[in-house]
């Protein structure tokens, strides 16, 4: 087993994973940029190594940095997280040639399915039914054709994308040429690689993934699904598992197809087979494999019972699996709900500031993971992610209940969140039925913030007065503005 | 007191021990059961709710029952409500021994002044003048034990 791990991420996955390691009696290695030098994940390690400046081409994307500062603390292996490195097939191999063990599937694994055409190719191969589309398309009238051929609406998307990154739905043939270039723009800006493919679109689909899980000796099970079809811009705000949608029989079938998928490509470690599911006619297609560790994996966590970020570690380490596909089964329901420094009521724009006030929600069955505390700046530079709530129940709408409660617990001042916006989802009959698809929430979810009520404003008015005029202070020493020193005075007549 | 935020109105008066509030020709009674850090806990017409409030600027955030709003105080609006001399009373922040006391009755202080200091939690805490003033009854003298929210100076105007 290893004796030290560099965390190569931010925030609440970083925490996560550092968490893990703790457990295992392992020793953690933080790496951070100049914007997060207070950040709980740098308080939380062993060790915290500055990377640099906070684009995060100067720091949690930088290669070189990162192997660095793996050498420098001794550390055994490296841990990617989610996002930034953690699908560079160039970075897995980078850190191997280091002498050090990326935690992990293999770079040739990463390849593979990170080129969305040529694992589609791979797929079709084994077997798996893919989205009926064209791959490997060059001009606007081959695009045309196949546009023709497969019928509209289309999806168009960046070969080399992910998280909704060069992808457009073209509802008719007018929208192709503009909808292409676009793409293609997006995808060369965020990837580097203009190459697009282009599949049937099916609008009312449902997302639904299933979490695989692999060690190096060969064995592969799969952890059974999750649904995430509550997206907005392509992508999720809540995801819950067992999938509403899903029989015990499909689900089998479903689960068959992401292990033959991880088989394919000679895969190890946790990985995630996406697939898209018609609600119509129940036929599943592949989307993609995430070659890496998933946001939502706890819901996973907590319905199976297994520590995912542990497994990670273990498999890298060489551990056989003590199990078999026939030792799982899912127990209970858990959905997740991400809460997001953003404004839902303005375009989902991200929001930046200071924390003023945050605080979680507690109770039985609830996990939060976050990586944020009263006091945290949410810069601009990253993901504006604050915190995963995670809730368990017996059963769907128990757990549908104890989110709701447990999100009108949550408080946080200083940035809009989407908190509000979940819980409006959550109240929503299609929600409720669980029959919400990948685009329910741009086409048929029509929400706007109310107006402050009665209450709120009185709470505001009775704050005001309380606290003095203009800033002044009754005590200098006093560096906590919400302070009751200064509610004290206006609440005595 | 009126208190303007954004399109809204609230008319807040000292009544008794509580308050009276109206808003939009609705008229309720207010009672401060507990305020702290950032906490209020309200009983409005008898019914318990807790309110988070941070303030930013004119901005306030305002959470109950788990929504939250962001109201911006409207800018010209008097503080200076009737009859309702708010800074008048200077109240310990937590239990402790009054260490010293600095100024005498009567005497005109300045905004910022120390007042007098309070030892607790093995800490000096400065209670300064909230604004400019007479010290109208000093209420403590040195060595002096005192609760939470016990009255320890009143001010009042020059």
């Amino acid at each position: 087993m290893f004796s030290k791990i560099l965390i190569a991420n931010r925030g609440e996955i970083a925490i996560r994973i550092m968490r893990a390691c703790k457990e295992m009696g392992i020793q953690t290695v933080a790496v951070y940029s100049e914007a997060d030098k207070n950040s709980l994940h740098v308080q939380f390690a062993d060790e915290a190594i500055l990377l640099g400046a906070s684009e995060p081409k100067e720091s949690y994307l930088s290669i070189d940095k990162i192997i660095h500062a793996a050498k420098q603390t001794n550390a055994d292996a490296i841990h990617p997280g989610y996002g930034f490195l953690s699908e560079n097939a160039s970075f897995a191999a980078a850190v191997a040639s280091a002498k050090l063990t990326f935690i992990g599937p293999s770079a040739d694994s990463i390849r593979a399915m990170g080129d969305k055409a040529e694992s589609k190719i791979s797929m079709k191969k084994a077997g798996v039914p893919t989205v009926p589309g064209f791959e490997g398309l060059e001009s606007a009238t081959d695009f045309k054709k196949a546009a023709k051929e497969i019928g509209y609406p289309v999806l168009v998307k960046a070969a080399a994308g992910g998280g909704g990154k060069g992808m457009r739905v073209v509802e008719k043939e007018s929208e192709l040429g503009e909808a292409i270039e676009s793409a293609r723009r997006e995808a060369l800006n965020a990837f580097g690689d203009d190459r697009l493919l282009i599949e049937k679109y099916l609008p009312n689909a449902h997302h639904i993934e299933f979490q695989v899980l692999g060690d190096q000796h060969g064995n592969l099970v799969h952890l059974f699904e999750r649904e995430c079809s509550v997206q907005r811009r392509h992508q999720k705000i809540i995801e819950e598992t067992p999938s509403p949608l899903l029989a015990p029989k499909l689900r089998k079938q479903m689960g068959e197809a992401a292990v033959a998928s991880a088989k394919a490509v000679g895969y190890f470690n946790a990985g995630t087979v996406e697939f898209i599911v018609d609600p119509d006619t129940l036929k599943y297609y592949f989307l993609e494999m995430n070659t890496r560790l998933q946001v939502e994996h706890p819901i996973t966590e907590l319905v199976v019972g297994s520590d995912l970020v542990q497994w990670q570690i273990r498999i890298a380490a060489g551990e056989k699996f003590p199990f078999a596909q026939k030792d799982f089964s899912q127990r209970g329901h858990a959905i997740e709900c991400r809460i997001y420094a953003e404004d839902p009521a303005n375009g989902f724009l991200p929001s930046t500031g200071k924390l003023l006030q945050y605080i979680e929600p507690r109770g039985p069955n609830i996990r939060v993971d976050s990586g944020f505390t009263a006091g945290s700046e949410v810069t601009h530079f990253y993901d504006p992610l604050l915190a995963k709530l995670i809730v368990y129940g017996e059963s769907r709408e128990v757990t549908v209940q104890r989110m709701q409660a447990a999100l009108s617990e949550f408080v946080v001042h200083g940035v809009t969140t989407n908190i509000d916006f979940l819980q409006a989802v959550l109240r929503h009959e299609d929600f409720k039925r669980g029959d919400v698809s990948t685009r329910w929430v741009e086409t048929k979810f029509n929400w706007k913030p109310g107006g402050p009520s009665f209450q709120i404003l009185i709470a505001a008015a009775m704050a005001d007065m309380a606290t003095p005029r203009a800033p002044t202070r009754l005590n200098a020493n006093e560096a906590d503005p919400y302070s009751p020193w200064k509610t004290l005075s206006g609440f005595r007549n | 007191m009126k208190i303007a935020f954004d399109q809204s109105t609230i008319d807040l008066t000292p009544n008794g021990r509580n308050y009276k509030a109206v808003s939009d020709g609705k008229t309720v009674d207010v009672e401060v059961i507990r305020a702290e850090n950032g906490k209020l806990d309200l009983l409005i017409d008898g019914k318990h709710i807790t309110a988070y409030i941070s303030s930013d600027g004119a901005k306030r955030w305002v959470t109950v029952n788990g929504q939250t709003f962001v109201l911006t105080k409207s800018s010209g609006t008097k503080r200076s409500g009737a009859g309702h001399d708010y800074a008048s009373e200077l109240a310990a922040p937590m239990p402790g021994q009054i260490r010293s006391v600095n100024v005498s009755e009567g005497e005109a202080v300045s905004k910022g002044q120390t007042l007098l200091v309070l030892e607790a939690m093995k800490m000096e805490i400065r209670i300064q003048a909230p604004r400019d003033g007479n010290v109208k009854e000093l209420m403590v003298k040195v060595g002096q034990t005192v609760e939470r929210e016990q009255i320890l100076v009143k001010m009042e105007e020059q």
